[in-house]
């Protein structure tokens, strides 16, 4: 007992000293109370089937970040690792009939082997040489899954799969959950010395290299890890859709993942999370919010690409960090964050200006 | 056969090259991929659409004026959207996405995603070694060397031209010249959004016209573009021939898999890139710090 | 006796707030999802063709369902389909969880039919499919019927149907190229574009064209259904020297095919399904190059039944063009109106038990839903039709004297002149 009572006022002091005094932190907490507290309010299938595919695609987002945010390896076919990991979940499920819970890690096995098929030839290629070289791998793939319709069902896809759970709910928890551990677990990679590493190699490769570093072995591991995280999202979401299709191949969602991480923010692991469930749930609230006016022709997406430009023009470096720094500001002196009306540094007193 | 693939592959070459060719100068110059390139030959397409179809216009005026009103639009969202982001690339890459998707969006709302034609500027065909063309391709083939050559011209011979070339080689070093690097951009991005328009206004007659037409056209043209090597205007009109060539030898030797022509011709340029990684006539920057 | 008075007037009250509340409840209107594309051809389709409908019923009074009279309420969900399936399927999911709709048709895309199926058969929603042909969607129903009994496919008829009627088709176009041009052996190119749905199509092609009519395959090409340039497929088809070009296309490859084709006047004669030619801007778009061109079709202004002149004139005097088979909706809404007055009641099962009985004859024809929720074809069924662009105009060229149909209206097919000059001897 008093164990436990020991225990719950660490974790309280933490809260204090740790979560508390910064915004930011907070935010964070909010947030996963938050995604674990939705359907304790509703159970509206609707709005549980936005947040779920906002899950997935944020798991999506996350992906493309550590491989591109992080290690300036700027992909324009992220679809790939999406669409592959959701034929493969299919297959494995339709044809041999293994439940998603062996399915989805298996269909993240096969983006890897993706990330490692493209991954190789990649290495050479640099900037835009790269981005462009990415764009084409899905296409190529596209037309492979027309060219053997036997195995990929061809323009139908691959429909029938099992559900993913028995409930909507329970599809929530797992989507949600899943998001949230893999979005930490990413966040921690980006924090470790690999992370270090792979943030090396963005800002200076030769660098990198000359202070002994296999750059080429660090980028294939994050082509890898890219490819694994990202083919979860592929895997739950074909188990969820029910369905595999070319239209989780196609350029539009290669762009889409681009547009949530670089409007939530680059090189944050939360920022494009937090891109994708701002713009995400937006677009439906749009759909509601344009429901009254059935003159008005569809224009959601023109709003959203607007919204876009727009955020992007006053705040290039994304949406999240143009905010945290409004609310936050970096110790001179220590590095530390603190929020920004403390006119003393919360670590080592220096004075902020 | 050899004549048809000749032929047909030669005319798709010089579709593409039009289309690649203004793309090209802008991110050798400004260093700016721009999705929205295909987007503007879309705008350029609508924009005569309205002026020939609609209002009933000779078809000359209607392309004039479109290149110029398709120009202005680009170089509206140049200085407002894509200059002052210059700095981040990836949120100017981004910017040029957006942009593209609003123009899509623009006109689904006005048009729908109805399938209009425009009307060629010449109509019929002529048969070449029994091979039928079209005199609109024809015509696509003649302009796309005409533009190539004068590009080329415009980038060797002028003034401008060698301001353009020197900003690409070295931003820096250009503006401690005293040079007017903004202003070239400025330039270089009208003459791209130019070549976009012309070739809006040339090929438009041989696809249709509806608001995701620019897709095919953008992928196609960012593989030449980095196959023929990123920033070359020569590696741009080459690369065009060699994916057109390839092109029509997929559907004549392989008629039951012609769909995979756009699969194959982007195999094609990851080998290459393989072999070459800067492009068949790019050349391999210091890196870029 | 005071006690009395009151117990009697709290049974008025009673009575009448239950009257007012059974009243209430019958002036609830009929909710009809309309799942479609609705900045595309197709999902206007979808609408025109269900608003024709509600309005029709609605100034008879509504839909009776036991006693009460009950008008229709249509949703417009647009699925957006084309562009992004999550969309299509949050759509469809709003309109059932949030409009809670009743009933639900349309839809296009098969990929996202497949989807938005699910989701209403969830829902245990009826849901009449208007647009995607693929025969999947309805084997569904065999294989699970408890799951997949809400489901019901009205237009088009399936994809091995088409295929029949596409080479009744093929077969007559053969018999009028050998008597009028007097070609001893007739060469078909087969052209489909690349798609699931295309493959058993091309495949007995290949088998019946040589075996069965007598004919000879000139070639297999399979463009990409997007494709946007077919040059070389023309090209080469013309060196194969074919006299019939035998096409199966549902996307925008078709109407690329059809323009470029008669622009470079290819001396063959288009015949099979080419969905873009089924629409009226398809004259427009070709810029009169896909003059001659023959396809599958639904609606045209011929006696296909009774009704179908009518509708076709008054959707063409509203809409301003020829409905396709997305307007199938209409047919659907009058379909329904019948199951849900027979079984006096909108509760699904009763409606699907009702709609497994009907035998009706709509616009299209007359409709029978087989065990597996599609609608029969054959003479005396639906059969669909043929028509032909002729000079600006969508005429009916087939059923023509086959198993004893003409519709009346119809019009004798013709050869494209250069064809007839190129060949003739």
């Amino acid at each position: 007992m008093r164990m436990v009572v020991a225990y719950i006022r660490r974790v309280f002091k933490i809260l204090r000293a740790e979560v508390l005094v910064l915004p930011s932190r907070v935010a964070v907490l909010v947030f996963i109370a938050a995604v674990l507290a939705l359907p304790l309010v509703t159970q509206d299938y609707y709005i549980l089937r936005i947040m779920i595919l906002t899950s997935i695609f944020a798991i999506l987002a996350a992906s493309w970040d550590l491989l591109s945010g992080f290690t300036g390896q700027m992909n324009f076919g992220h679809a790939l690792f999406f669409g592959v990991a959701a034929y493969v979940t299919a297959l494995l499920n339709l044809r041999l009939g293994l439940p998603p819970y062996f399915s989805i890690p298996l269909g993240a096995m096969g983006a890897v082997l993706a990330g490692l098929i493209i991954g190789i030839p990649c290495l050479r290629l640099k900037g835009s040489y790269l981005a462009l070289t990415t764009l084409a791998f899905p296409i190529i793939l596209m037309g492979l899954v027309f060219a053997f319709p036997g195995i990929t069902g061809g323009e139908l896809g691959l429909s029938g799969l099992k559900k993913l759970t028995g409930s909507r709910v329970a599809d929530y928890y797992v989507t949600n959950v899943l998001m949230l551990v893999l979005g930490g677990i990413m966040w921690k990679i980006t924090d470790s010395n690999t992370g270090i590493i792979l943030h090396a190699i963005r800002e200076d490769e030769v660098a990198a290299r000359a202070a002994g570093i296999n750059t080429t072995r660090y980028k294939l591991l994050a082509f890898c890890l890219s490819g694994f995280f990202a083919g979860i999202a592929g895997g739950l979401y074909a188990h969820f859709m029910r369905l595999a299709g070319p239209s989780t191949l196609e350029v539009g969602l290669s762009f889409q993942v681009i547009i949530w991480s670089v409007f939530g923010g680059m090189v944050s692991i939360y920022g494009p999370i937090a891109g994708v469930f701002i713009l995400n749930p937006f677009m439906e609230v749009l759909r509601i919010f344009l429901d009254n006016f059935p003159s008005l022709p569809e224009m959601r997406m023109f709003i959203f690409a607007a919204l876009v430009l727009l955020t992007l023009r006053f705040m290039p470096e994304g949406l999240i960090p143009w905010l945290r720094d409004k609310v936050e500001s970096e110790c001179p002196r220590c590095k530390v964050r603190n929020v920004f009306f403390r006119r003393s540094c919360r670590i080592c007193n220096a004075e902020m200006t | 056969m050899l004549v048809d693939i000749l032929i047909d592959g030669l005319i798709k070459g010089s579709v593409y090259a039009l289309l690649a060719i203004g793309f090209s100068l802008v991110l050798g110059v400004a260093r700016i991929i721009n999705i929205a390139h295909t987007a503007l030959y879309m705008t350029s397409a609508y924009l005569i659409y309205v002026g020939t179809k609609i209002m009933g216009l000779p078809a000359i005026l209607c392309m004039v004026t479109a290149i110029f009103l398709t120009i202005l639009l680009g170089l509206l969202i140049y200085n407002f959207f894509i200059r002052p982001i210059q700095e981040h690339e990836a949120a100017m890459l981004i910017s040029t996405i957006a942009v593209g998707m609003m123009l899509q969006e623009v006109f689904l709302m006005i048009f729908g995603g109805h399938y209009l034609g425009v009307e060629p500027l010449i109509g019929g065909y002529a048969t070449i070694m029994g091979v039928r063309v079209t005199n609109q391709h024809l015509l696509a083939l003649g302009l796309a060397i005409i533009v190539l050559v004068s590009v080329r011209f415009f980038l060797m011979k002028t003034r401008t031209g060698l301001a353009i070339r020197s900003t690409a080689n070295d931003r820096e070093v250009a503006n401690l010249m005293g040079m007017n690097v903004t202003g070239v951009a400025f330039v270089t991005m009208a003459v791209s959004v130019g070549l976009a328009s012309i070739a809006g206004a040339i090929v438009v007659p041989l696809v249709t016209v509806e608001p995701t037409m620019w897709m095919h056209p953008l992928i196609m043209m960012l593989a030449i573009v980095v196959l023929g090597g990123l920033g070359s205007i020569e590696g741009s009109f080459v690369g065009a021939y060699i994916l057109g060539f390839a092109e029509s030898l997929v559907v004549f030797l392989l008629p039951n898999g012609s769909f995979l022509k756009d699969a194959v011709a982007l195999t094609i340029m990851i080998l290459v890139l393989l072999v070459r990684p800067e492009g068949l006539f790019g050349v391999s920057f210091e890196e870029e710090r | 006796m005071k006690s009395c008075k009151i117990i009697v007037v709290l049974m008025v009250g009673l009575a009448l707030s239950w009257g007012l509340f059974l009243s209430t409840a019958a002036a609830k209107p009929i909710k009809i999802g309309i799942l479609g594309p609705m900045s595309f051809t197709q999902g206007e389709g979808h609408w025109n063709g269900a608003t024709m409908a509600a309005e029709e019923v609605n100034a008879a009074g509504g839909i009776l369902v036991g006693k009460e009279k009950r008008k229709i309420e249509l949703v417009k969900v647009d699925t957006n389909e084309f562009l992004s399936i999550p969309d299509a399927t949050n759509a469809a999911e709003m309109a059932v969880r949030r409009h809670k709709v009743d009933f639900l048709m349309g839809g296009f895309r098969t990929e996202a039919v497949l989807v938005m199926q699910d989701i209403a058969m969830e829902a245990k929603k009826v849901f009449i499919g208007c647009g995607a042909a693929h025969p999947q969607l309805c084997t569904r129903v065999l294989d699970d019927y408890d799951t997949y009994k809400y489901w019901f496919r009205l237009t088009p008829i399936n994809s091995s149907y088409l295929g029949k009627v596409d080479f009744i088709l093929l077969g007559t176009v053969g018999h009028i190229i050998k008597t009028q041009l007097g070609v001893e052996k007739v060469k078909v190119a087969i052209v489909a574009e690349k798609a699931a749905w295309a493959d058993p199509i091309v495949a007995a092609a290949q088998k019946v064209i040589p075996e069965k009519m007598g004919m000879e395959v000139a070639g297999v090409w399979r463009p990409s259904p997007v494709a946007t340039d077919c040059s070389a497929e023309l090209s080469a088809i013309q060196r194969a020297g074919a006299h019939i070009v035998f096409t199966t296309f549902s996307s925008s490859v078709g109407l690329t095919f059809a323009k470029q084709m008669g622009e470079l006047k290819v001396p063959a004669a288009p015949v099979g399904i080419n969905v873009e030619s089924q629409k009226t801007g398809f004259w427009e778009a070709t810029n009169g190059a896909g003059n001659y061109v023959l396809t599958i079709n639904t609606y045209a202004p011929v006696a296909i039944s009774d009704t179908t002149i009518p509708f076709v004139t008054e959707y063409r005097k509203r809409f301003g063009e020829t409905p396709n088979y997305t307007a199938g909706t209409h047919d659907a809404i009058k379909l329904l109106q019948v199951a849900i007055e027979k079984a006096g009641s909108i509760d699904s099962d009763k409606v699907v038990a009702e709609l497994e009985k009907i035998d009706y004859t709509g616009a299209a024809g007359r409709v029978v839903f087989d065990k597996s929720h599609d609608v029969t074809w054959g003479p005396q069924y639906v059969t669909s039709i043929g028509t032909q662009w002729q000079d600006g105009e969508i005429q009916c060229v087939w059923p023509y004297n086959w198993e004893g149909v003409t519709y009346e209206g119809s019009k004798p097919y013709q050869l494209p002149p250069w064809v007839v000059e190129y060949w003739k001897k």
